[in-house]
């Protein structure tokens, strides 16, 4: 079986083949992180399609001793939907960017959304301890940066900082490679 | 005295989840623009590794219709080119470090993001224009194919007030016309099945806009069987196997 990257390579030679194979393995590992982000199902719909097909047409530009296709993939993922996300914000006047979703519902997990309950990232997360899990979600879900997230805490932004780093490094390594 | 490289470290961090900002986010980028491998490889760590955890999550298939517009554009197009804003990105930042005005580095590093991201969403305007102009096509040939039927589909419990109208044609597939749809619970939407045979197929989940009105386009049944019931009703976002929410919507 090709591996991602073997893939990602296909791709940029035009193998439909490859193409739709890679597409088979990465879209529903990526499309509840979409969902996440934006939860109208059209919005996230258009928006695999967009990240998915952006993918095929960067692939010549992959290069495998840099980056994984995961993160090479998700963090495209993440990117559009967090583009998306403002953008709709924008268009709705009065609405300020970085409001309102409940993006850091772990201690009311029936206020998640169905589907996403256990998905994307919850494992890790839940392992942090609250405060960092908080800032780390509302710039991961929410694309909030320092200085949004230090106004929806009401936290000092060397506080936030530090949140966002200590989460960040714990995350690192409880997803080391064994 | 040496400079204490400690608040980069964070810098790379923060970076790497997009949270970083203001003159933080400045002073990042110019000293990227140095060339630090250690700052260059934090940020890829921590990219690699909310990667990891974002994949971690169990799989959740997405709507079959993406696959089959990304395939079909994939079988239209031929092998991806290189992107064509590239060399005009390179002369503008060119233009840009001839000024002069600040260092070449950090202008660079400046005008590639910005140029990068115009030129990105440019692409996404065309891509969205190209695939609206596809989806009109389609829903003109829909009209035109003499096989083509008109289901009136009428509101139900979840709906009282919704009218919708499907454009079905065994082959081709359908089109969804609703109105007056109430804005769905939270952690709801509505979701289209298709029975063809005994089996009731899930052709589409979608939410109205702010007027109540939402149009779904459905991949034809694989399946060859022609459709007997058209029906929507409330689901969780998430997606089921099966209908198993009140009916919003069925045939007269």
């Amino acid at each position: 079986m090709s591996n991602g990257a073997d893939l990602i390579h296909q791709m940029a030679e035009g193998d439909a083949e490859a193409f739709a194979r890679f597409y088979d393995r990465y879209a529903p590992l990526i499309y509840p992180l979409i969902l996440r982000i934006l939860p109208d199902p059209t919005d996230a719909a258009d928006c695999l399609h967009d990240v998915f097909w952006e993918s095929r047409q960067r692939a010549r530009t992959y290069d495998a001793a840099r980056v994984t296709p995961d993160a090479w993939l998700v963090t495209r993922a993440r990117a559009r939907a967090i583009e998306r996300m403002r953008a709709a914000r924008r268009r709705r006047d009065g609405v300020p960017l970085g409001a309102p979703r409940a993006v850091f519902p772990a201690t009311t997990p029936l206020e998640r959304p169905p589907g996403v309950d256990q998905s994307v990232l919850t494992r890790a997360f839940e392992r942090l301890p609250d405060p960092q899990r908080e800032a780390l979600e509302l710039a991961y879900y929410g694309g909030l940066t320092q200085t949004e997230i230090t106004a929806r805490l009401k936290q000092p932004l060397g506080t936030v900082k530090t949140r966002l780093r200590l989460a960040l490094d714990r995350l690192r390594e409880m997803v080391k490679p064994a | 005295m040496s400079v204490s490289h400690e608040p980069f470290d964070t810098f790379a961090a923060l970076h790497a989840v997009g949270a970083l900002d203001g003159d933080d986010l400045r002073a990042f980028e110019a000293h990227l623009a140095t060339g630090c491998a250690r700052c260059a490889a934090l940020v890829r760590q921590t990219e690699q590794a909310l990667a990891r955890a974002a994949m971690a999550g169990p799989p959740e298939p997405p709507p079959s219709v993406v696959r089959e517009r990304l395939v079909k554009r994939a079988a239209a197009a031929g092998a991806p080119g290189r992107r064509r804003w590239l060399p005009w990105t390179l002369g503008i930042v060119a233009a840009a470090i001839a000024a002069g005005a600040f260092s070449a580095a950090y202008v660079a590093a400046r005008y590639e993001a910005r140029l990068g991201q115009m030129a990105r969403e440019t692409a996404a305007a065309k891509e969205r224009v190209a695939r609206r102009e596809a989806d009109l096509r389609e829903e003109l040939a829909l009209l035109r194919d003499p096989t083509t039927r008109m289901v009136e589909l009428r509101g139900q419990a979840a709906a009282p007030e919704a009218v919708a109208r499907v454009l079905w044609a065994e082959g081709a597939g359908g089109l969804l016309l609703a109105t007056n749809l109430p804005p769905p619970p939270p952690g709801k939407v509505y979701a289209l099945w298709t029975v063809a045979g005994d089996t009731p197929r899930a052709a589409g989940i979608f939410v109205p806009d702010d007027a109540g009105r939402a149009t779904l386009r459905v991949a034809a049944e694989t399946s060859g069987a022609p459709v007997r019931i058209l029906s929507v009703t409330l689901e969780p976002a998430g997606g089921t196997a099966a209908p198993s929410g009140a009916i919003a919507l069925a045939p007269r």
